[in-house]
């Protein structure tokens, strides 16, 4: 009996020193580590499945029967504690855990308005720009090459001839008929012919110019490629397209609608068309892998088309130099503010969240600008948006900027006891669309050199096959006094 | 009996402690004190059990060496009780401090000002649970039983 208080404090001392230094294990306190420093790397993975297999009893539940890692049960794991962290973080896993590679489908346009791209005196961007794609799948992916104008023909070389050729248009001379390109024919056959996990890419310059189109009016045309548009991609349900704009040295002759052709040397747009399931372009913007293929060299625009909502990484920055007033961040479901309180010389709230707008594919311009947003609430907030740089980063706040692309500053004055402050990125086409489409290509003045025919109506159509709903994206702050 | 009835409560309330220093939703250290990025910090780097591990380690260390190592009647009265105290309540958030800033070090952070606003309350913490670990565990020793009150 006399040695029980002796006992009981004992174990008090024992159980803290198990609890605060060994109960949350060496593997929980590693992947802490990795996700706060932010060196989500494929090394970093590979030392906690080394953690791991090396203590096999401990961790049997994220090993397979015959003693490998679970690569699922182990992104599970990972899920787990980065999104009981503060702000709750995500770190994609899936590339280093024997996720099937996405596979590559090539259709290259083989019109006559195409071959001038690739001349030997030229700058050779557009060859580049499909290299690049190319090369940006990782080594070992299913890569298939085709050539399209009034049919699709596969390519009867290796990739690795297709890379080398320096003389494209060239070698695949007298394939198809290069007087027109079937864009019915050709989105048809491309999205029929897709099966999950395969991202097709059209390499064009997105003029749509069916057989003979003598005498027909240019209005009519626009209308007939709009309503085309329209009709194939409604068909395939599930479907994301990102259309990215370049620019190329041209140098030959240019077809105009018309039909009197004649010589134009200098730049002109030409485009790729990615298309795949939601899934696949998903996967083609978080997985690192493939950062290039959505981010290439020389790209001047980019839109993603697709249905439905996306969902955005939100936080909300503690420490801001534009940070006005303050507030404390309640660690809930959803962005909740509370205990809000205004500045004290100027009576407002101003706070900055970092927001993740990579996935949504859209171009830096429409993302930038405010007037592109919605922002709803009692007090009137209003918003500015800046994308981050890395000069922004410290180490402090690294936790909180990490993955992120975009600073939403709103403002408001506080006034309301509680407020909600909803902010929504419209979706409409961006302005490059319709500055890079023209009405008319007879003749090489004005800004010939940096629009395509009947762009607007073609990317138009799409968009109205794809939008899904009046948003982009949606984020709601609630604010509390 | 009574006696044994202190110690259970005095285990109770430090265990408590422990726990609600550790919870996301309501947790100790964040009533007293906060800043949200480093206390963000604190908690994804799981200092938080680690603290509080160290408070109650000293304070209750403090009382057991004073009770049971000291525990002489040269030492008896009111004011040597206090001197542990004393020492307990600026040798934990010293401890506390250097493991917080190791830890920051570790992971290329900086919150000096905020370490040190922050071990403000662990000089309040020691000192309560001091008094907890003393009336958990004065009633078996020999000469210093009576202090810091006799009862």
């Amino acid at each position: 009996m006399k040695r029980l208080p002796m006992l009981l404090m004992a174990c008090l001392l024992a159980g803290l020193v198990l609890t605060a230094c060994g109960g949350r294990g060496k593997l929980e306190k590693a992947v802490r580590t990795v996700l706060v420093s932010g060196d989500t790397t494929r090394a970093s993975y590979d030392s906690l499945c080394s953690l791991v297999t090396a203590n096999p009893g401990k961790y049997a539940d994220l090993l397979t029967p015959e003693g490998k890692i679970d690569h699922k049960r182990m992104a599970e794991f990972i899920e787990g504690i980065a999104s009981a962290l503060r702000p709750p973080m995500h770190w994609d896993t899936r590339p280093y855990g024997g996720v099937e590679d996405l596979s590559l489908t090539v259709y290259f346009e083989r019109s006559g308005s195409m071959v001038p791209y690739d001349q030997r005196g030229g700058g050779g961007q557009l060859k580049k720009a499909v290299n690049d794609l190319i090369n940006h799948f990782p080594a070992g992916s299913k890569v298939d090459i085709n050539i399209v104008n009034d049919g699709i023909y596969p390519y009867q070389h290796t990739v690795d001839e297709f890379l080398k050729d320096r003389d494209i248009y060239q070698s695949t001379a007298g394939i198809g008929d290069a007087s027109y390109t079937d864009f019915q024919l050709i989105f048809n056959k491309i999205l029929e012919a897709q099966r999950p996990g395969n991202v097709s890419v059209l390499v064009s310059d997105l003029i749509y110019s069916p057989k003979d189109t003598r005498g027909v009016s240019l209005e009519k045309i626009f209308n007939e490629e709009n309503s085309l548009a329209t009709r194939v991609f409604a068909k395939y349900k599930g479907k994301s397209v990102v259309v990215q704009q370049f620019m190329g040295d041209y140098s030959g002759k240019y077809y105009p609608y018309n039909g009197v052709p004649f010589e134009y040397n200098g730049k002109r747009p030409f485009y790729l068309v990615i298309i795949g399931d939601n899934e696949s372009i998903d996967q083609l913007a978080s997985d690192k892998r493939y950062a290039g293929v959505l981010d290439p060299a020389g790209m001047r625009n980019s839109y993603r088309f697709n249905q439905g909502t996306s969902e955005v990484q939100c936080n909300v920055l503690p420490d801001w130099k534009d940070n006005a007033g303050r507030f404390r961040i309640r660690h809930s479901d959803g962005i909740v503010l509370n205990k809000c309180d205004g500045d004290r010389q100027t009576g407002k709230l101003c706070f900055t969240v970092a927001a993740n707008l990579g996935g949504l594919l859209k171009d830096e311009a429409l993302l930038t600008d405010a007037a592109s947003y919605d922002v709803e609430s009692i007090d009137g907030y209003t918003l500015t948006v800046q994308p981050i740089d890395q000069s922004m980063v410290t180490n402090n706040n690294k936790s909180y900027l990490d993955g992120m692309t975009h600073l939403l500053t709103l403002t408001g004055d506080l006034k309301s006891p509680r407020d909600e402050v909803h902010i929504s990125l419209r979706n409409e086409l961006p302005a490059w669309v319709n500055q890079s489409s023209s009405s008319s290509d007879t003749s090489t003045g004005g800004s010939f050199a940096t629009t395509t025919l009947g762009l607007e109506q073609l990317l138009g159509g799409m968009f109205d096959a794809m939008k899904g709903g009046k948003n982009i994206f949606e984020v709601t702050i609630k604010l509390q006094r | 009996m009574k006696h044994l009835t202190y110690l259970i409560i005095g285990i109770a309330v430090t265990v408590l402690f422990f726990i609600l220093s550790c919870t996301d939703g309501f947790n100790i250290y964040e009533l007293m004190y906060y800043h949200q990025g480093f206390n963000d910090a604190m908690f994804n780097l799981d200092m938080y059990p680690v603290i509080a591990a160290i408070t109650i380690l000293v304070a209750w260390g403090g009382a057991a060496i004073y009770y049971y190592a000291i525990n002489s009647v040269k030492f008896d009265r009111w004011y040597h009780w206090l001197a542990i105290m004393g020492v307990v309540a600026v040798l934990a958030p010293v401890i506390c401090y250097i493991y917080n800033d190791s830890v920051f070090a570790n992971n290329n952070m900086s919150y000096i000002g905020e370490s040190v606003a922050f071990e403000m309350q662990t000089v309040l913490f020691a000192a309560l649970l001091y008094v907890v670990a003393s009336y958990s565990m004065r009633w078996w020793s020999s000469n210093c039983r009576h202090t810091p009150l006799p009862q």
